[in-house]
């Protein structure tokens, strides 16, 4: 029963923030110059087809009125309408949609596992050569702005073995077979990126959790070091790195803006940024939302698997 | 926004290293499908109404043709017209039609199509861009089917190169709803798939009136970041770019892969001053700003070494058989001089706007800035927003940057200067030039009106409140396998004789 209230807590806390953040997001691209209009027509926006532009598209009205109709169509399930691109929100997100959950899944399969044996691995062996190696090489990745870690990636892969495409020449309606070749380029920065900061953060709580009271005793109680990594270190010092997975595989589906304009990738990031500069609140208010509940989805996500990570949870302890 | 630009500036550095360090040691061979050109595009416009404001350029060009096209002089020659004559007083053209030429859709063209598309052109409520053009045209009628007769509202004398503008096309007659989307036109390509935010796809009309094209096809797809086309280029995946950053030239050195042309253009960019405002109502003070400068060198600044050809504040370009090669060595006594007349004689203090909605117009202000400081001009930038410049900023604040394509100078100065034209920035009104325009255009010999339209330019440089500093070389850059493309700007390129080896 406890869940059930959780989640409706949680459910109506996320509606509250949603609401909050469709009003920021509403009132900041109105405080932005120019609107859908004057950045559909350019420099041949006369006044008579601003107007004309404003009147067809809604955007005469008053802001209040514009985003009373935005959440009343919301709730029938309509997006609404890209003043640019001419078409329905959903139809412009759909594909992209997919893009970016195969490149952020793709680029999470890559990073994910190696940084959490390499974090372990680095942690355990503190101080060896080798596991130097590992956290020196883990903070250079990680200090590299994204498009250095891209271009050498491209100047790598598609120029000097060549072996995968350098940049995404697709069609809108491409299906993922056709994408897929273009996805490894920008998963592989994603990745990279993405294995420093878990690889580090997984360091981090294994030594962390190695230094605190419980392991020591569990050593002096003569435990073999593999049972005390295994059940005393490891339960408490993955939740953490959970979390930092979490947060970061949100980042993955929501934050990719520069991979995504340097390899000209088809994805949300790129459309956010298309978005952003059209002016078109409809489409950047559909990405805010799938942004919040990206970042809900893994919180809760993350949550759970702490608890079942958790000893006293499992044992039926509470917490 | 501005943050993501910062991000993108260093990603073009970062590109730029890394790409010269590819072309250095042996980058893979621009390649393409047999018979397929690749040309990259910037995504934005949408629609292949060649009339409407977002046509998708350069694809209009290869779907459609003028009546009249330019050749490499940049002299009428014909295309849909085979031959054209006016009267006495140049008020009305008589324009025979090409005999055979079909539409895609295997109709054929005739004079009601080209009443239909010049109607289009001129619709006051449809409100083209072309008609800042050809809005001088004030009926079009169709005697027979192959002759289009045009009267105009007053003389003019170069209407053969105003009707040669790149979207003066022609499109069949009725088709306003379609044109945008499905598009039948006369011209070397047909539309086989408009995705301007993917990859469109163009196939030969092996029809085509000046014979069938080289290539099978053209394939256009859409790459928003130039940092992205330009490394598409060096690993082969598009063939051409049609425009690239001066900078950008290093990765293309490695002459058996890649052929770069440089291309002087009639682009500029300018700084406006309104004339309704302080200080700039003074004609001296607008004549100070324009003299403190050193042009050569801010070209050069600005553009980068060859990056552009300096002018005299003149908009008509060095190619221009009508262009006025005045002398306008930086005068900073002269320009301190006439601000003291002026009743300035500390110096002024002005505030120019920008933006980088367009290349090259911050830096343009900074090597301003620096430049007239010794003539005691004091210039305060003020960025504005890319997305409201051309609504909020632009033809607005009392100084500020400007962006123009090239336009032949009848167009130029009568779309840009003439007192009551639709986009006159400065808001200056000149009845002198005005005069002076009108019988430029009524002279119908071309010795005598090149002569008319040079002192044009001369009384600009005494009195415009528009400062420019330069024309524009482009830089255009292919596989080396790409052949058939002259070295002359786009509109007078002739996409069925590009192959790709």
């Amino acid at each position: 029963m406890s869940a059930v209230i959780q989640v409706l807590k949680r459910a109506a806390l996320a509606l509250v923030v949603f609401t909050v953040m469709a009003c920021l997001t509403f009132l900041g691209v109105e405080a932005l110059p120019g609107d859908a209009c004057t950045s559909l027509l350019g420099r041949a926006a006369t006044p008579n087809k601003l107007e004309q532009c404003r009147q067809e598209n809604g955007l005469d009205e008053p802001v209040l009125t514009r985003m009373g109709t935005w959440a009343v169509d919301l709730v029938h399930g309509d997006l609404g309408y890209s003043v640019k691109r001419g078409a329905p929100v959903s139809e412009i997100i759909a594909p992209r949609l997919r893009n970016s959950l195969v490149l952020a899944a793709a680029s999470a399969l890559m990073a994910f596992p190696a940084a959490v044996v390499l974090g372990m691995y680095s942690a355990r062996r503190r101080g060896t050569r080798r596991a130097r190696a590992i956290d020196t090489t883990g903070l250079v990745l990680m200090t590299l702005p994204e498009f250095v870690t891209a271009s050498a990636l491209w100047l790598v892969f598609s120029i000097w073995l060549p072996i995968l495409p350098g940049v995404a020449v697709l069609s809108s309606d491409a299906t993922l077979a056709e994408t897929m070749p273009t996805i490894w380029l920008p998963s592989l920065t994603l990745a990279v990126l993405v294995f420093a900061h878990v690889m580090r953060s997984m360091r981090a709580s294994v030594v962390t959790t190695s230094a605190r009271p419980f392991v020591d005793a569990a050593r002096h109680r003569g435990v073999p070091e593999r049972q005390v990594m295994r059940r005393h270190v490891m339960p408490a010092a993955l939740p953490p790195a959970v979390n930092v997975m979490a947060v970061t595989g949100a980042w993955l589906l929501t934050g990719t803006f520069v991979v995504e304009v340097v390899f000209n990738f088809p994805g949300l990031g790129r459309l956010a940024v298309d978005a952003i500069s059209d002016r078109d609140t409809a489409l950047i208010l559909a990405l805010t939302l799938f942004g919040l509940a990206v970042f809900i989805f893994s919180s809760f996500v993350s949550d759970t698997i702490t608890r079942l990570l958790d000893p006293r949870v499992r044992a039926g302890l509470g917490t | 926004m501005q943050q993501l630009r910062s991000i993108k500036r260093m990603s073009v550095a970062a590109a730029l290293t890394f790409g010269v360090l590819a072309a250095a040691c042996g980058g893979q061979s621009a390649s393409s499908t047999s018979g397929v050109l690749r040309v990259a595009t910037s995504v934005g416009e949408s629609t292949m109404d060649p009339y409407d404001g977002n046509r998708f350029w350069p694809a209009i060009n290869m779907v459609f043709d003028r009546l009249i096209g330019v050749d490499k002089d940049f002299t009428p020659i014909p295309e849909l017209a085979t031959k054209w004559e006016s009267n006495a007083d140049l008020t009305e053209w008589t324009l025979t039609l090409r005999d055979g030429v079909k539409f895609h859709d295997g109709s054929a063209f005739d004079s009601a199509d080209a009443v239909y598309s010049v109607e289009r052109m001129i619709d006051p409520e449809f409100d083209s861009p072309v008609r800042a053009v050809l809005g001088i045209i004030a009926k079009a009628e169709a005697p027979d089917p192959l002759t289009l007769k045009l009267t105009l509202s007053s003389a003019e004398a170069d209407l053969p190169l105003l009707l040669a503008d790149y979207r003066a096309l022609m499109t069949p007659e009725g088709s306003k709803d379609s044109v945008g989307s499905s598009p039948v036109g006369t011209g070397p390509f047909k539309m086989e798939k408009l995705d301007p935010e993917g990859t469109s796809r163009f196939v030969a009309n092996t029809d085509y009136f000046f014979g069938a094209p080289k290539l099978a096809a053209i394939e256009i797809p859409a790459i928003a970041d130039n940092t992205a086309a330009t490394q598409a280029l060096v690993g082969g995946q598009v063939d051409l770019l049609l425009s690239i950053d001066a900078k950008s030239i290093p990765q293309f050195s490695d002459t058996s892969k890649f052929s770069v042309q440089q291309i002087p253009s009639g682009d500029w960019n300018a700084i406006d001053f309104k004339v309704d405002q302080k200080p700039f109502d003074d004609p001296r003070v607008r004549k100070a700003l324009r003299i403190a400068t050193d042009r050569q060198a801010l070209t050069d600044l600005v553009l980068g070494k060859d990056g552009g050809v300096p002018t005299c504040d003149t908009p008509v370009w060095s190619a221009d058989p009508f262009r006025w090669n005045g002398d306008c060595p930086q005068d900073i006594e002269g320009a301190k001089q006439l601000l003291a007349e002026a009743g300035y004689p500390d110096g002024i203090d002005i505030e120019v706007f920008t933006s980088d909605v367009e290349d090259n117009m911050v830096e343009l202000v900074q090597a301003y800035q620096e430049q007239v400081k010794a003539a005691g001009i004091r210039v305060k930038l003020t960025m504005a927003d890319a997305s409201g410049y051309y609504d909020d900023v632009w033809m607005k604040e009392p100084a500020f940057v400007d962006s123009w394509g090239q336009r032949p100078a009848v167009q130029v100065l009568n779309e840009v200067y003439r007192s009551t034209a639709t986009w006159n920035p400065t808001g200056q009104v000149d009845p002198e030039l005005d005069a002076m325009l009108d019988e430029a255009r009524s002279t119908a010999d071309p010795g005598q009106r090149a002569i008319k339209y040079q002192a044009i330019q001369e009384h600009l440089f005494e009195n415009s409140a528009i400062f420019i500093p330069y024309h524009k070389t482009l830089v255009r850059a292919m596989g080396a396998n790409v052949k058939g493309i002259e070295p002359i700007v786009i509109d007078a390129v002739r996409w069925e004789k590009i192959e790709v080896g």
